[in-house]
């Protein structure tokens, strides 16, 4: 049949043609990604209008967060003390090591679910996604460098300027760029598929424990852990004590109002078995350690959160039940995905091996 | 109120930024004796202008187009801010000693307000409006240093300052307008500070609001020179 050979080759032709198109436009114009909100959370906080992702922001940012010559010395990334497989929190460390043996003053905080978060850091100091790279890059404990002698280094890189050209379609390379190229990897980072999140979509359910311990959740905790972010982004003094050589103020240093005295922000509890230590400065090594000084160990004073004015009745049997729980917050999925994993380490993404065992 | 800049006509001026101390020209390096009587010697000076609008001798105030300006002493360049004017007879020019909230609250910002120009708090975001650092003997402090860096943008702790200042009337706008910022100002006009007694103010509060209040008397246009 003739017409239908005719046909046939025409729309072979067709397709050939548009598919070249594309080919093309994926080398001049960057691809949008659209942002996914998972099924019943709140909408971002983030304005993806200022900064509007595409898959090369989001793989520069990615070649930044990983790329240690954003330190003075050239061995410290974001992603070295954001480690994939602890949540991107510094894995087994109270405090992060940084430039020189320095030690950090904080314990690294998980990075997941950023687009829903107004206000970064213990203490909300900073007040932008893009803003946050700048704090531990230019600080004499972490990375240790300056942001002119950054963007330096950038401009200088040829495999750089063709990334920089990918995503924002020319090569200028500024510290507006750089942010907005980081948040857009890090806002890529959505934990919601843990076992808890499973449950809420009704594809699992519960073994009797952790229903016990989500029950008790909903009793003691969920008033500042709220879900489904499993914090509420406030600031609050759990009657913690000062530690006499960090002597972190937490809150109070960014409001100088000494209501806000050893306030520091409620963290999530998503993937919290995997980033221990816990608390602003990684002084609590196990979930243990935490419900011991909820229980027992809190100092109740005038700036102690009134939620806790009575400390938090907590018996052995409950804190079973709710370990049971928190572990159903683990999100592997997200802990594995190759998108976010180092360069290299995209097929395993598990700590590395143990020697010493 | 919106005016269409192309249907006006437009007049460019300059702003010349002259720093005085003790009625001299300030020179980084220079000892000299500060209104507290202290020798001091000032090695950084620097500030931000935006905001910029005139008013006509009726008063109907035009804003400028959005413009932020890194004022620094050891850069003479950044001393001269070129401006374009509606042409009209200016009874006084405003502007905004620092940078306005919004500017602090969005992210990171480009040109005279990247934050690689070394005015911004990464650890508290927010913008230092205004920079000053230098040596004194008396300051019990590293190296005798003292190191002003004056911001905060929050209601209550906000450190910009809405400057006015009115031309000489002879019903006609200059091409150069002589701006002279007078550091003795800082330490003594609305407050009197002693630089022995408080060397450093890194953070926005009551300190840097004192400075401020202070810093926005400093302006004065002089005759042309």
């Amino acid at each position: 049949m003739r017409p239908a050979k005719y046909i046939c080759s025409l729309v072979i032709l067709i397709v050939t043609c548009v598919g070249w198109i594309t080919i093309d436009n994926r080398y001049f114009r960057p691809r949008p990604v659209k942002f996914i909100v998972p099924k019943g959370w709140p909408q971002p906080a983030y304005d993806f209008s200022k900064n509007p992702l595409t898959e090369e922001g989001i793989a520069l940012g990615k070649q930044l967060f990983y790329d240690t010559r954003l330190s003075r010395d050239g061995n410290f990334s974001c992603g070295t003390c954001h480690q994939q497989f602890s949540a991107f929190a510094t894995y087994d460390h109270p405090l992060s090591h940084g430039i020189d043996n320095a030690q950090t003053t904080r314990n690294a905080p998980g990075l997941f679910n950023l687009a829903w978060q107004k206000e970064f850091m213990w203490d909300g100091g900073i007040n932008h996604l893009d803003l946050q790279p700048l704090a531990p890059i230019t600080a004499e404990n972490e990375m240790g460098e300056t942001i002119e002698n950054v963007i330096g280094k950038l401009r200088a890189d040829k495999e750089y300027r063709k990334l920089f050209k990918a995503a924002f379609g020319d090569e200028f390379i500024n510290t507006q760029r750089m942010g907005k190229a980081i948040s857009q990897f890090v806002l890529q980072l959505v934990s919601s598929n843990s076992k808890y999140d499973k449950v809420m979509r009704g594809e699992a359910s519960f073994i009797l424990p952790e229903q016990l311990g989500y029950d008790i959740f909903k009793k003691k905790c969920v008033s500042c852990h709220t879900e489904p972010m499993f914090t509420d982004y406030s600031y609050r003094n759990t009657g913690i004590t000062l530690d006499p050589f960090l002597k972190d103020m937490g809150r109070m240093k960014i409001t100088g109002n000494p209501k806000d005295s050893l306030a520091f922000k409620v963290p999530s509890l998503r993937n919290v078995a995997m980033s221990f230590p816990y608390g602003h400065d990684g002084r609590f090594f196990s979930l243990m350690n935490v419900f011991e000084h909820y229980r027992k160990n809190m100092v109740v004073n005038a700036h102690t959160d009134s939620l806790l004015s009575k400390r938090m009745a907590l018996s052995n049997f409950e804190i079973g039940q709710l370990t049971a729980f928190l572990y159903t917050l683990t999100d592997s999925v997200f802990l594995k995905d190759p998108r976010f994993a180092a360069p290299g380490f995209e097929n395993n993404g598990k700590p590395p091996m143990d020697i010493h065992q | 109120m919106h005016i269409n800049a192309s249907a006006v006509l437009q007049k460019n001026i300059t702003l010349v930024f002259h720093h005085q101390i003790n009625n001299k020209e300030l020179v980084l390096g220079d000892s000299v004796t500060a209104p507290s009587g202290e020798t001091i010697t000032i090695e950084r000076f620097k500030y931000y202008v935006s905001n910029f609008s005139v008013t006509d001798t009726k008063g109907k105030t035009i804003r400028l187009k959005d413009a932020y300006f890194l004022v620094d002493e050891s850069e003479p360049e950044s001393k001269k801010i070129n401006l374009s004017l509606p042409d009209m007879t200016i009874h006084s020019i405003n502007f905004l000693l620092g940078v306005d909230s919004i500017r602090n609250v969005s992210g990171i910002q480009t040109g005279a307000l990247d934050p690689l120009k070394g005015m911004f708090w990464t650890w508290n975001s927010g913008y230092i409006m205004a920079k000053m650092e230098g040596v004194s003997e008396k300051v019990q402090q590293p190296g005798h240093r003292f190191t002003y860096h004056i911001g905060g943008f929050r209601h209550g702790i906000n450190t910009a300052r809405m400057i006015t200042l009115t031309l000489p009337q002879n019903n006609q706008t200059p091409d150069q307008i002589f701006i002279v910022a007078n550091l003795n100002q800082w330490f003594k006009s609305v407050h009197t500070i002693s630089i022995a007694k408080t060397p450093v103010c890194h953070t926005p509060g009551a300190l840097a609001m004192q400075f401020a209040d202070n810093y926005g008397t400093m302006f004065s246009i002089t005759p042309i020179q």
